[in-house]
């Protein structure tokens, strides 16, 4: 990520600091700023993302041992650039304050493991327990692209049932099922779910067998929640058809239902740290229970007990379709699709 | 025109469909996710201790860890498998560990260690954990270096333990709020995605209702190009020049985002973004047969939108293809344009480069609008012609 310097004070130690910044896997330096206001302009045309602002007279003040300041700039306005660049300008930060500690230190005769302890007392041993680098894809795809698939169920689910009334096909389609419901609607979409299955089966193979994603919980489990996934998809897109039998209004409904679950799965801010209503109406969503399951039973690698109450949320929503089955039957003999 | 104009103006209200995503879809959904992201930052991420060593150093870090707001010591455990189960079942977010030698060593001079342990499956928890613990750690270590160095004054202990000072300062977005990161891009998305849902909607409406299906009624007020084009585009214009202010300037004051923008540079933002979002949905509007296809359509590409503009993941890092790809959106450039004047205070001297690009895209999106009008108008007299035919 590009990183611009503003170094007034330019001698070989402000240099050198800005050549290690260089080398640095994440940041790069992009550009050289003759003063502060220049470099705050650049980020304001995006070139670049955080600058280092070293005052005149710093390597001066550094020798004289006077405690110089240097300061560091990052915008916040992309989360994640800013993290990291900030990140890396503490460490460049410390560097240079360990350097001239630790060239006192040998001077007074102290071995290294002296000057280490004493320049660092406290050590942090950082374990990020299955996502080691940070990646961020195991973030983003893991979450985002089955959102997308459960957006399409949903969709073609209410879609394919609802073009039956849209054509004037609904009573001839009841008809071929003896005009019992039931058999009808799950006739229509056992085909669907079998290619959703398939789908969604790719999708892992190629997330967790290709990519390989960190799935300590299985392949079993991973199997077990597409099931449950595609199911409740279905029967939510069959429970809210059934709620309005109008190919129109169900659909809207389904979509904004489903953008929405983006932000109330809570798999990039959190649902804890929402407002409590928000967070009662992330249960409702199904692909907050897609992420709990996932993260607790896939990604952890936990038992799927711990994760109890999402599975039985998704079992309830597959069950749904129980309630409405009765007006789509009714909206299927009645209604007339009014453009 | 005018009657063309009025016409659509009629559809817009009176269609069900179209009022939803026209109206009520700019209007509701910027504050539902303005009310989402509200809280900005994650706050008292509960966190599980393993302390092992039962000293009064661990007990302090574990203190000034508590005093930190992002997160909170909520649970002390005996060992680590406890603590782990406390993770599966979703009470803590990480652990934080003192080895039963944590005390010893760091009496003893020597570097002592805290494990931190993290549960990665969500960013924001694990970012708070770590900066709080890393916080402390260097507080602590700080004054301990103090007390062991060798200094007359104050001032002297001060300079041999620090002797490069530094400070941090955020420039822009200053709270790290993520509400503040992300609510500009999806307010200006969703502008977009609306205008191309409500006249996908309306186009879709008027093939349905025509006989042969044809985007164009057979009208003596339907006969030029230009006509067509510039009376819907300005029943659009009209109502989301409206939209526009409401989502770019009420909205961020209602839920206090940060909003720097100056009327000068955002008028100059909206227009061509809004217009080539006009033209690129009518170009698009051609390929809906049935008004709910177009739902298909917008809804999937919103998400990757989203991302291609470089709102999470940072611009210089997306793919060429990519980056190739969201060029033809005028959303990418819309949300950049607005975030760097809304977000960052510029002018529109600073997003020179997007400015231009949307005023690209209008001019490129309108004459495709006009080429595929004049297709469809050729093809409605076609097919009123072949009837007439069959009727003699």
């Amino acid at each position: 990520m590009p990183v611009g310097i503003v170094d007034l004070d330019n001698t070989t130690t402000t240099r050198s600091l800005i050549r290690t910044l260089d080398a640095f896997q994440t940041s790069r330096v992009a550009a050289y700023y003759p003063n502060v206001n220049d470099a705050r302009q650049a980020i304001q045309r995006n070139e670049i993302f955080a600058f280092l602002y070293i005052p005149k007279g710093t390597t001066e003040e550094l020798l004289a041992s006077r405690q110089p300041k240097i300061s560091f700039y990052y915008s916040n306005v992309t989360l994640l650039a800013g993290g990291t660049l900030f990140k890396d300008l503490t460490t460049i930060s410390l560097l240079g304050s360990a350097a001239v500690g630790s060239a006192k230190l040998s001077a007074l005769g102290k071995t290294e493991d002296e000057i280490a302890a004493f320049l660092q007392p406290i050590h942090m041993d950082l374990h990020m327990i299955n996502n080691p680098s940070a990646n961020y894809n195991v973030y983003l795809s893991t979450v985002m692209v089955p959102g997308v698939i459960m957006m399409f169920i949903f969709l073609i689910t209410v879609y394919s049932i609802g073009t039956e009334l849209k054509f004037k096909r609904s009573k001839q389609w009841l008809k071929l099922a003896n005009n019992r419901i039931w058999p009808a609607v799950i006739g229509k979409l056992l085909p669907q779910t079998c290619i959703f299955l398939t789908f969604m089966s790719v999708y892992s193979w190629y997330l967790y067998g290709y990519l390989n994603f960190p799935h300590p919980g299985g392949i079993g489990m991973i199997l077990l929640l597409s099931v449950l996934t595609v199911l409740a998809s279905q029967a939510f897109g069959v429970f809210i058809f059934g709620l309005m039998p109008s190919l129109r209004m169900s659909m809207s409904i389904c979509s904004l239902w489903a953008v929405l679950g983006f932000s109330l799965s809570g798999a990039t801010y959190p649902v804890t740290s929402m407002s409590p209503m928000l967070e009662a109406v992330a249960q409702m969503i199904p692909l907050r229970h897609y992420f709990m399951i996932y993260q607790i039973c896939i990604f952890n690698g936990f038992p799927l007990i711990d994760a109890w109450w999402n599975v039985v949320v998704l079992c309830a929503i597959i069950c749904l379709p129980v309630f409405t089955m009765m007006n789509i039957k009714r909206a299927m003999l009645q209604y007339v699709y009014i453009p | 025109m005018c009657f063309i104009w009025l016409q659509e103006m009629k559809t817009v209200v009176k269609d069900e469909g179209a009022l939803i995503f026209f109206i009520l879809l700019p209007l509701g959904y910027p504050l539902l996710y303005s009310w989402i992201y509200n809280n900005e930052v994650v706050q008292e991420v509960p966190v599980a201790v393993v302390d092992l060593s039962h000293s009064k150093s661990s007990r302090e870090f574990i203190q000034k860890f508590n005093a930190s707001s992002s997160v909170e010591a909520k649970y002390y455990c005996n060992n680590l498998a406890e603590a782990q189960s406390l993770i599966g079942k979703q009470a803590v977010h990480g652990i934080l560990y003192f080895p039963a030698d944590f005390d010893h060593r760091l009496y003893r001079g020597e570097s002592a260690t805290v494990g931190v342990y993290c549960d990665m499956s969500l960013m924001l928890n694990y970012k708070a954990i770590l900066s709080s613990a890393q916080a402390v750690s260097m507080s602590m270590g700080h004054e301990l270096t103090v007390s062991k160095s060798p200094s007359f004054t104050k001032r002297d202990e001060e300079v041999s333990s620090k002797p490069l000072d530094f400070d941090e300062v955020p420039i822009f977005n200053a709270t790290g709020g993520y509400g503040n990161a992300i609510i500009p891009a999806v307010l200006v998305l969703i502008l977009q995605q609306a205008l191309l849902l409500g006249i996908g909607m309306s186009a879709g409406t008027a093939r349905e209702n025509s006989r042969y299906q044809d985007l164009v009624p057979i009208s003596k007020h339907y006969n030029g190009i230009f006509r067509i084009v510039f009376g819907k585009s300005m029943c659009y214009f009209m109502i989301y020049a409206v939209m526009g202010a409401y989502i770019t300037m009420c909205v961020p004051r209602f839920f206090s985002f940060t909003s720097m923008v100056h009327a000068t540079d955002l008028i100059g933002l909206m227009i061509p973004y809004l217009l080539s979002c006009i033209f690129f949905g009518m170009m698009l509007s051609c390929l809906v047969r049935y008004r709910e296809n177009v739902m298909l359509l917008v809804v999937f590409t919103s998400v990757p939108m989203l991302f291609l503009s470089g709102i999470s993941w940072p611009q210089t890092n997306i793919p060429g293809a990519w980056q190739g790809v969201s060029w033809l959106i005028p959303s990418t450039f819309g949300i950049r344009g607005y975030l760097r004047i809304s977000s960052m205070g510029g002018t529109l001297h600073d997003i020179q480069p997007e400015y231009q690009a949307l005023w690209i895209q209008t001019l490129v999106y309108f004459l495709m609008t006009c080429l595929v009008y004049r297709f469809q108008i050729i093809r409605a007299r076609r097919h009123a012609l072949e009837a007439k035919k069959a009727l003699k």
